[in-house]
């Protein structure tokens, strides 16, 4: 897997390269725009990092003009500006994901993992599956080992969001946004409070649990 | 004080431009009628004119050779009926005749007045024809009385035509009044039409848009201009703002950024010792904390300048407030409190996250002050005007003194010292709330509580497409 990051800011391009790096990426770097679109149309990389504000041309820009030329590379974009229009206006450039800073390695790199692994489809469009725990996505019906498991409306659909992104990790932010459409930061801790109802439901009764509580980061659905 | 103009301005251009039609429709009516009465009294005129000579001659042969005379001119003249529809009638007072090409006494009852009009039956080549005569009827003489008419069969006729064809002018007029009010009412119903879709794009928040001028530089491009440089000159100011707030949103948070990330990799170094490790991660905390106060200061700022919420939209604000009450429910009952929602559809124009943020500040202020065994009450209404949203609860409430202050960023109350918050929550619900034109009112509830009041102004409906 092969990323490009563009980040004028070279402290904090050096910490994002190294842990990256660590987590087994191969990252090139570009510290302003027109280098970071440079390399991004001679090189054919899985996903580009780019910071909002950069010299000569800036993040928005250089992701429309990507787009222009019909390059589809996964575009994250990284910013300062944290207002709803700023999101809007670079996921309407043609970002992917916008992240605002300062934000958790943690969540960088669970943002990253979502972009570049395909979640689990259901393969006949129905049916999703981990170890026992089975979900019918047309009954709208969830069993483990067999049993009936009663969810409300939104336990179904957080279950779905880990389901479909089982063994990757889930921030609390991923699911506010995926089950609620929500992107504000809500300073108390109502995802965890959801969360743990779901397990509740889904891990009580049984041995071995599925919804695992990853430190510093969120949440992730695996078997064992 | 209106005056007469300002009555009539606010009617809609239907109605002005209907009002113009009818006017000119009357005035055409009035000028044709008068043009037709003018005539039937001329025409009239005239004939009277004509008789009266003719009598006057016949007088004059009375006068030089008594009745022998005025009873031979008459009859000489009897055949001139056919020639000019002349009528003569000479009778003595039991109204016998005595001479003239009529052959009776025409009248039923004796005229009282010397002009009359009447009808005759005149028998032409074996048919019989009515005609209408106007006569002058006089004594000669104390015994004798003299009629003198004429056929006014082709005046009669002419009125007629003339009647008809006023008739005809003012139908017609009457339509090209409505073809021409209909055309103008449409004409300014387009333009009207039209400013008003891009004044509505540019509320949306296409700062850019410009209403469209034509050539012609009528008063509806006069005002399109005018607004145009007051756009112009928003737009530029909103820019200057906004750019001040890119720049110290982004100084502040690239050293905060910066400074996390250090932080971070140091965790990741395996030799850090427990008490190091926990220090950091106070430090990242501590960070957080005040980058989620600078995000919200920022947004506050944001909203009361009138930057933020550039990309409104429609939405239901029942709805989103369900919503969000479903994200929080599970906390408030952990808390030990029961949350009642009762979410009617209430359209508003406004940004979802924003609004979202709205609501969601109100509930985690009621989390947060309501003890145990609380409630907490969630209602919108909508009365076609506003759309309201009411969070109730029957918590410790704000006196009446403070709530002004409770408005106002870090506005905090002495006595929730202990409750953590930032004390921005309720002056980020407030900028909010005005960003969107609404008002925000705190009261008291009935189980001395909070209530808070969010009334914005009700979504015009949808525009049809």
């Amino acid at each position: 897997m092969r990323l490009l990051l563009i980040e004028d800011d070279v402290d904090a391009a050096e910490y994002v390269l190294r842990g990256l790096r660590e987590a087994g990426f191969a990252v090139d770097h570009a510290s302003d725009g027109r280098d970071g679109l440079f390399k991004a149309t001679e090189v054919r990389y899985d996903l580009v990092i780019a910071d909002r504000m950069l010299p000569y041309l800036d993040g928005l820009s250089l992701v429309s003009v990507l787009r222009h030329n019909g390059n589809q590379v996964p575009v994250l974009i990284l910013s300062a500006l944290g207002s709803v229009d700023d999101r809007v206006a670079g996921l309407k450039a043609g970002g992917d994901d916008y992240l605002t800073k300062p934000f958790s390695f943690a969540e960088l790199l669970a943002r990253i993992e979502a972009r570049l692994r395909r979640s689990q489809t259901a393969p006949d469009g129905a049916r999703l599956q981990v170890a026992d725990l089975e979900m019918d996505l047309l009954s709208r019906r969830v069993e483990r080992d067999g049993r009936a498991i009663d969810l409300t409306a939104k336990e179904f659909q957080l279950l779905e969001v880990l389901l479909r992104r089982a063994g990757q990790v889930v921030t609390r932010t991923m699911l506010l946004e995926a089950v609620w459409d929500f992107n504000f930061d809500p300073h108390t801790n109502v995802v965890d409070v959801h969360v743990s109802r779901l397990r509740r439901a889904v891990d009580r009764d049984f041995d071995r649990p599925l919804i695992h509580t990853v430190r510093g980061a969120g949440y992730m659905l695996r078997a064992g | 004080m209106p005056t007469w103009a300002d009555r009539l301005l606010p009617a809609s251009a239907s109605r002005l431009a209907m009002l113009y039609g009818l006017l000119f429709a009357a005035g055409v009516a009035a000028l044709i009628a008068s043009v037709y009465l003018l005539t039937a009294r001329v025409l009239e005129r005239d004939v009277d004119n004509v008789i009266e000579a003719e009598f006057d001659g016949l007088r004059d042969d009375y006068v030089t050779g008594g009745l022998p005379a005025l009873a031979a001119t008459l009859e000489r003249r009897s055949g001139s009926w056919g020639r000019n529809g002349a009528v003569y009638l000479l009778t003595d007072a039991a109204h016998q005749r005595l001479a003239g090409n009529l052959t009776a006494w025409p009248f039923a009852t004796d005229p009282t007045e010397s002009r009359v009009e009447f009808a005759i039956i005149a028998h032409e080549a074996r048919r019989a024809t009515t005609h209408p005569v106007r006569a002058l009827l006089r004594p000669v003489d104390a015994g004798h009385q003299l009629l003198v008419g004429t056929d006014v069969t082709d005046r009669q006729h002419f009125l007629h035509s003339l009647r008809m064809a006023s008739a005809w002018s003012v139908g017609l007029a009457a339509l090209l009044a409505a073809a021409l009010a209909y055309a103008y009412e449409r004409r300014i119903t387009a333009r009207v039409g039209a400013l008003a879709a891009t004044c509505r794009q540019i509320m949306e928040g296409d700062l850019s848009r410009r209403l469209a001028t034509h050539p012609g530089n009528d008063e509806f491009d006069r005002l399109a201009t005018a607004v145009n440089s007051m756009l112009g000159r928003i737009e530029h100011q909103t820019r200057a703002v906004k750019a001040t707030f890119d720049s110290a949103a982004h100084d502040l948070r690239a050293p905060l950024h910066r400074a996390r990330m250090r932080l971070e990799s140091r965790l990741a170094d395996a030799h850090l010792s427990h008490e190091g490790r926990l220090e950091i991660e106070s430090a990242v905390e501590d960070l957080d904390r005040v980058q989620d106060t600078l995000a919200t200061l920022l947004q506050i700022a944001e909203a009361e300048s009138g930057v933020a919420g550039g990309r409104s939209e429609r939405l239901d604000f029942g709805a989103l407030t369900a919503e969000v009450v479903t994200l929080y429910e599970p906390l408030a009952i952990e808390s030990g409190l029961a949350i009642e929602a009762c979410c009617e559809a209430a359209p508003v124009f406004g940004t979802r996250q924003l609004l979202a943020q709205l609501v969601a500040n109100l509930l985690e202020n009621g989390i947060k002050y309501v003890p145990r065994g609380g409630r907490l009450r969630v209602a919108t209404t909508s009365d076609g005007q506003t759309v309201r949203l009411d969070v109730i609860d029957d918590g410790p409430g704000i006196a009446t003194e403070f709530r002004e202050r409770a408005l106002t960023p870090f506005g905090r109350l002495d006595r929730d010292a202990a409750v953590p918050g930032s004390g921005l929550g309720l002056a980020l619900v407030a900028a909010i709330t005005r960003l969107h034109g609404g008002q925000l009112e705190l009261a008291d509830s009935a189980g001395g509580g909070l209530w808070v009041r969010c009334v914005l102004p009700v979504a015009p409906p949808a525009q049809r497409t």
